[in-house]
């Protein structure tokens, strides 16, 4: 399998840059995975990279050949769309078979692919039906079909699951971990579900405003994140953001005071000034606990509740085990893992 | 209609009393037994009557045209009208003569003409059909898909041309056809003409079919390995199907029944089937049955056409393409 790199790549549309100098390869039969806002250049590179968007500068090569200027077939590039785009006019088996078909492959072979493929999505008893007598998700698995059979070298995803219902989705998103199991292919996936990101990726890029804001694992990324943004972006609940200050060994804010591990906050503003994240999930539930916390909403999910209260002044969200349903009104005692406090420089939202 | 509001034989109070708007297919098995979901305002008479005015305005003088081609001179011009004659196909057959595998005994003197018409009726109207489509698909998918300078101005360049009533064009294609192009009395300038004629409109219906065909389609061809004219056959055409029948009814019908241009444009021996009917009214003798049995049989082929055409003129071709 190819690499696929992204050399200084650029997009301007009608004079507008919305992309500029972006770097990027992706490793031999890696699943990653695109991800970030809406307008943050994801899909566009998606459809630079197969040859669908003309690319304003900049190179692309897969497997080290200059494809820039390629058309997509000349690519070897197979496409899920996110409205999954089938022919309308043709029933499963000849919307899975037209690339074939097109390839002139030999009849028999195309139809012992399309069959395997169907096999594999549970499609077999649709062949003959047309699109319109299909739900969403049998869609969703023709769309999916039409670029397996063509055992192209990647895959490309451009945020397919994003029109089926949530139940559905979590479905086809563990159909498609599957898939890319058995399957070893480069993919590229495109996605604004952070949840996607995390549970399909190998190495997920996150993308804000035509930049690449931190290529990582997803471990890397939920435990390291490089900034703000994609401290914030990463994990479910959100992370939350306070203002602080470093004064010995402690980050203290507007009412209340949390220990840092040893060795942090080395580079740390002049006047001292962060901001402090933490994850809902750094919080826990002890008797030692130094932080009194008035649960102001309760939001039981059954293991573990998401809290809203205030650490100090500032409103955050908490995420706890809990045995029973919290009241609203009551007071917990929490303590915060000094290794899961996350520093930010205010201005330039680096993490320190 | 009345009786049966009255009898006793009456099943559906609420039964539509009006047939399906044209155009619109109703399958047998649809259209009936749909049980009554609300009473619907009894039509009135004031309603009928209206409804056999039309009626009459529109099947009276097909009527009057088919009884007349069953008439024979002698009936047609006799002063007692009425429905009571003895049918016969004998202006069928005079027209018909050089075709027919037998020799009608009344024809004395066999003329070629109508059939001779008939054959240029049919290529003029064909070719130009089969032109304007071939023309008009790419046109128009140019004009959709393709970005170039003055789009809009060639989008709306097309259908103000079309604006221009033919007549104005008359006499100037009449004079650079014969003079400068010795182009008259060929089916190449009359279907050249009709084709000019019929591409605006053409191409401007099938601009908002093209337009409503799905991008992610054409991409997804792309991807696919599709070359662009693959993309355009395999993908967009079929999909513009009702569109493409459509224009085709549309030119075919207007190069079928054109009259003006063909008259001038066209010699003794490329004539078009109106332009015969006009000029067998002749000072000496006007043989209203044959000209009717002509105008009946000149019915046929556009009637056909449109029949077979308009089966293809489904809607949602697109259905299920992309996620609605």
């Amino acid at each position: 399998m190819p690499v696929i790199e992204l050399e200084n790549l650029r997009k301007d549309y009608g004079g507008a840059t919305v992309m500029e100098g972006l770097d990027l390869t992706m490793e031999d039969g890696e699943f990653t995975v695109l991800v970030g806002p809406s307008g943050c250049g994801k899909s566009t590179t998606l459809r630079m990279i197969a040859g669908l968007e003309d690319v304003t500068d900049g190179r692309i090569l897969i497997g080290g050949r200059d494809v820039t200027d390629l058309d997509p077939k000349e690519r070897d590039l197979a496409m899920v769309f996110q409205d999954y785009a089938l022919y309308p006019h043709m029933n499963v088996a000849r919307n899975m078979s037209f690339a074939l078909r097109l390839q002139r492959m030999d009849k028999a072979e195309i139809d012992r692919r399309v069959r395997d493929v169907a096999e594999v999505l549970g499609l077999t008893d649709y062949l003959g039906r047309k699109p319109a007598a299909l739900s969403g998700g049998q869609r969703q698995r023709v769309a999916m079909g039409r670029a397996l059979v063509r055992d192209a070298s990647t895959f490309l995803f451009d945020e397919p699951l994003s029109n089926l219902d949530a139940k559905l989705r979590g479905q086809m998103r563990a159909e498609l971990a599957e898939t890319r199991q058995r399957v070893e292919k480069n993919m590229i996936y495109v996605t604004h579900d952070q949840v996607e990101a995390m549970t399909l990726g190998d190495r997920i890029v996150v993308m804000r405003a035509g930049r690449i804001m931190q290529v990582g694992t997803p471990e890397e990324l939920f435990r390291r994140p490089r900034n703000l943004f994609v401290a914030g972006f990463i994990g479910s609940p959100p992370m939350n953001f306070l203002p602080g200050r470093i004064e010995e060994g402690r980050v203290v804010g507007e009412g209340f005071a949390l220990p840092l591990g040893p060795g942090r906050a080395g580079g740390a503003a002049p006047s001292g000034a962060v901001t402090v994240g933490l994850r809902p999930s750094a919080f826990r539930r002890a008797a030692d606990g130094d932080i009194p916390f008035r649960v102001e909403i309760s939001e039981y999910l059954g293991a573990t509740s998401v809290l809203v209260g205030r650490l100090g002044t500032a409103r955050v969200q908490v995420e706890v085990d809990t045995p029973a349903p919290v009241r609203v009104g009551e007071t917990l005692q929490l303590g915060v893992d000094p290794d899961q406090l996350h520093l930010f420089d205010p201005q330039t939202e680096a993490a320190l | 209609m009345t009786d049966q509001a009255t009898g006793p034989g009456r099943a559906r109070p609420a039964a539509p009393p009006a047939a399906p708007p044209a155009g619109v297919p109703v399958r047998a098995e649809d259209a009936p037994v749909a049980p009554p979901r609300r009473r619907r305002r009894e039509a009135g008479p004031v309603f009928y009557v209206i409804i056999a005015l039309l009626v009459m305005m529109a099947l009276g003088p097909i009527l009057l045209m088919v009884t007349t081609s069953l008439k024979l001179q002698v009936d047609i011009v006799s002063s007692a009208p009425g429905l009571l004659f003895a049918p016969t196909l004998q202006n069928y057959e005079t027209v018909l003569c050089d075709v027919l595998w037998y020799e009608p005994e009344h024809v004395r003197f066999c003329d070629p003409t109508f059939s001779r018409a008939l054959g240029n009726s049919l290529i003029v109207a064909t070719v130009s059909t089969v032109l304007t489509l071939l023309i008009g698909t790419m046109a128009a998918y140019a004009i959709v898909r393709f970005r170039f300078m003055g789009r809009d101005a060639v989008s709306l360049g097309t259908l103000l041309m079309r604006m221009v009533p033919p007549a104005v064009l008359l006499v100037p294609i009449f004079g650079i056809w014969t003079f400068q192009y010795g182009l008259n009395d060929t089916y190449a300038g009359i279907v050249l003409v009709y084709v000019a004629m019929n591409l605006p409109f053409v191409i401007w219906i099938l601009q908002s079919f093209i337009s409503q065909v799905p991008m992610p389609l054409e991409e997804a061809a792309r991807m696919d390995g599709a070359n662009p004219w693959q993309v355009f056959l395999l993908v967009v055409l079929p999909l513009i199907k009702p569109g493409l029948a459509a224009a085709a009814i549309f030119t075919f019908r207007i190069a079928w029944n054109e009259f003006i241009l063909a008259n001038v444009l066209l010699g003794r021996n490329t004539r078009t089937v109106p332009v015969t009917i006009v000029n067998s009214l002749t000072e000496h003798n006007i043989d209203w049955g044959v000209i009717m049995a002509t105008g009946m049989l000149l019915a046929v082929p556009p009637v056909i056409f449109t029949l077979l055409a308009s089966r293809q003129i489904i809607t949602g071709m697109t259905a299920g393409a992309v996620k609605g």
